[in-house]
């Protein structure tokens, strides 16, 4: 060996016990990098698998089957006087219509139950769809149209292939003789999938080819409103009283200790808080987006006040200094200087706090936002239902047509989500300023 | 005869151009339980320059920043003694220091341009305080601002563009550009070349000296030979007191206290 250890004390750099601890040194950090990638790897997949089980389930969410049918706008049951009367007209018995037209395509079916069960293969928004399209056009009348009208749920389900029809029939919720029509209308060709603006246009209902996200958006549009109102001047202003003007105090420490605590605390436990306040003490309306706006901007004022606290303490400090010794007061200081440097940062935090009280169901169940409400609503007093809970209240729903209805919900709950978020990580970069 | 008393007319005005703006009595400055100032009395010359020198954490900084109430700032500072300012007791009840801050005006170590446009920047201390009654005139602050802080040539093309993608001697000459954009009579200077390279550095040297002629500037600086070249007057610190003060030329080549002379000569510090 060359004699190169120059220090009098310790092993010499090219010692072997130097070079064992090398190796070790290297293999610890291999190791832990393999750990790292597995660990990423591992929720990759958990996350691929999830987005799959969604959307295979889910994306037939947003087609519907439709069947064409022969319908005759009979002037004898529309308007029999022939007066053309509104009144009369969008009183007029349009299921017949529907009815008529599918005895007429099937003339061998006799006998009320059978017929009831031919009529179900159409759903009941059929005669909706037929009135609304007489009263746009009563020219129509007396003639024949080929229209394509909203099949039922079981329908739904049997065109897009949800039904096993190998299993016996009276285990079978679609029976062998609807299968039976069903085949003579797909090799006719009447069965279509369409678009299903229902789900985007409607609130829920009972059957599920007619339910829609509709009412459920504008309730969390309202809710969230409401939230944002509340919960973001709020929490910006605490932080910056707490940052920029709070002496620092025994009792401003236990603020912030219990800021913190109530970031963690369960949401659920604010629904119990707004449930007490705000129906039993205000008595503010059940179900309505202002109340569940209210607890979850009691839910969300942690979290934004925690991050606009971080945001401003990030603006270094020799901005205020610069402020301050050209005469600003402390306000002018916070207001003109560091508030405006602060908010990508505080608008950051915000709508995570947001993304967070979008996906909320718990506490909004405390408050009663979980009725089944087939209205959109119109206003914050309305009640009303938001995306999460209508997810849930599918998910609970015993119709197999339910199932998908579900998973398109929670895409579409995704899809807002995934925009809330990747609007904060924008707004970050395009603000980011590095002192 | 005649002669004679027009000399001493001369000599008496003199001494007027040379009248005290600040005169400290007594200042002990404390941080919490930390005093970080001593029983400091110094007197500031109008319309010159003095230079406050000392090793690290002597307290020149602290000093300084008296004279603005920038300490105020800081939690658990406390001030003791009179800072009188044309006779008034600065740390009085009826001074607002805000106000004091706007005839006080400061320059940091570090360039601290607001992320605004050159114009902004300089506009912000009019604009809160009120000194322009339109548009124009606010122009006309900014511009003579600039012209007076040597960096109209350089920004005039570009006043709408960052201040903070000058250089760093700009910027500092941003900084004081902003300063006397609120007509101060006094800047307070806290190492403002520090972080500047030798040539930004002389620039700023060279615009402090002509400063002088209409305000009274102090600054702070651990470069003695900065002290020697630009101040009128220097002031020695030394763990929180004041060592030794007077004319610039006089302590540095006759310092009458042995910790100014090892100073000076670079023996501690």
């Amino acid at each position: 060996m060359t004699d190169t250890n120059n220090s009098p004390v310790g092993s010499s750099w090219n010692s072997d016990k130097f070079m064992a601890g090398l190796a070790k040194r290297k293999r610890s950090e291999r190791r832990f990098r393999l750990i790292g990638l597995a660990a990423i790897l591992t929720a990759l997949t958990l996350l691929a698998i999830l987005l799959f089980s969604i959307f295979s389930k889910g994306y037939t969410a947003f087609v519907q089957t439709y069947i064409t049918l022969d319908i005759t706008f009979a002037e004898s049951v529309i308007d029999k006087d022939g007066t053309r009367d509104p009144d009369a007209i969008r009183n007029a018995n349009y299921a017949k219509l529907v009815q008529d037209a599918l005895r007429a395509k099937f003339p061998e079916v006799e006998g009320r139950r059978n017929l009831r069960t031919l009529f179900s293969l159409v759903s009941n928004n059929a005669s909706d769809t037929l009135r609304d399209m007489v009263e746009q056009d009563p020219g129509l009348i007396g003639k024949t149209v080929e229209i394509p009208l909203l099949a039922g749920d079981d329908v739904d389900m049997v065109n897009k292939g949800y039904i096993d029809r190998d299993l016996a029939e009276e285990n079978r919720r679609v029976k062998d003789q609807e299968l039976r029509w069903l085949d003579i209308l797909e090799e006719e060709g009447d069965l279509s999938l369409h678009f299903n603006t229902n789900f985007f246009t409607q609130g829920d209902s009972r059957e599920p080819e007619k339910a829609g996200i509709a009412g459920a958006m504008v309730g969390s549009f309202y809710t969230l409103l409401i939230t944002m109102a509340i919960a973001f001047p709020l929490g910006v202003m605490t932080a910056i009283y707490l940052e920029e003007f709070a002496p620092p105090s025994k009792f401003n420490d236990l603020i912030e200790v219990n800021i913190n605590n109530l970031a963690a605390v369960p949401s659920i436990v604010f629904g119990l808080l707004g449930l007490a306040i705000f129906l039993n003490v205000a008595h503010l309306p059940r179900s309505a987006p202002i109340v569940g706006g209210l607890t979850l901007a009691l839910m969300t004022l942690p979290t934004i006040i925690i991050a606009a606290r971080a945001a401003i303490r990030a603006v270094p400090d020799s901005i205020r200094q610069a402020a301050l010794g050209l005469g600003a007061s402390k306000q002018q200081a916070a207001f003109h200087h560091v508030l405006p440097l602060s908010m990508p940062g505080i608008l950051t935090g915000t709508i995570i706090g947001l993304a967070q009280a979008l996906g909320e169901t718990a506490p909004l169940l405390m408050i009663g936002m979980v009725a089944f409400i087939a209205d959109i609503p119109g206003g914050i007093n309305d009640p009303a239902t938001v995306m999460p809970v209508q997810i849930f209240l599918w998910a609970d729903s015993p119709e197999r047509a339910f199932v998908e209805k579900t998973s398109g919900a929670i895409m579409v709950l995704l899809a807002f989500l995934i925009t809330m978020n990747a609007l904060a990580v924008l707004l970050r970069k395009k603000f980011e300023r590095r002192w | 005869m005649q002669i004679q008393q027009i000399d001493e007319q001369q000599a008496a005005r003199q001494g007027d151009a040379a009248e005290m703006i600040i005169k400290t009595r007594d200042v002990d400055v404390f941080y919490g339980d930390n005093q970080a100032l001593k029983h400091v009395s110094l007197d500031i010359p109008k319309h010159q320059i003095t230079s406050l020198i000392g090793p690290s954490g002597c307290g020149k900084s602290t000093y300084l920043r008296c004279i603005n109430r920038m300490n105020d700032t800081v939690d658990g500072c406390r001030v003791e003694g009179e800072i009188l300012l044309d006779g008034v007791n600065i740390y009085g009840p009826e001074v607002d220091e805000v106000l004091l801050r706007a005839r006080v005006g400061m320059v940091f170590q570090k360039p601290n341009p607001f992320p605004k446009s050159i114009y902004d920047n300089i506009a912000y201390g009019p604009r809160i305080h009120g000194l322009a009654a339109n548009k124009d005139e606010l122009d006309e602050i900014v511009l003579t601002s600039l012209e007076k802080a040597g960096l109209i040539k350089e920004v005039q093309d570009r006043l709408h563009s960052s201040g903070t993608g000058l250089s760093g001697g700009q910027q500092q000459r941003l900084c004081i550009a902003r300063a006397l954009a609120v007509r101060p009579d006094i800047i307070l200077m806290d190492e403002p070349c520090s972080a500047l390279d030798p040539i930004a550095t002389a620039k700023v040297e060279e615009l402090i000296d002509e400063l002088k002629e209409n305000y009274t500037i102090i600054i702070v600086t651990h470069s003695m030979q900065q002290a020697a070249r630009i101040s009128q007057k220097t002031a020695f610190f030394h763990l929180g007191e004041i060592v030794e003060a007077g004319d610039t030329e006089k302590l540095f080549t006759s310092p009458s206290d042995e910790r100014t002379q090892g100073y000076i000569t670079g023996r501690f510090g």
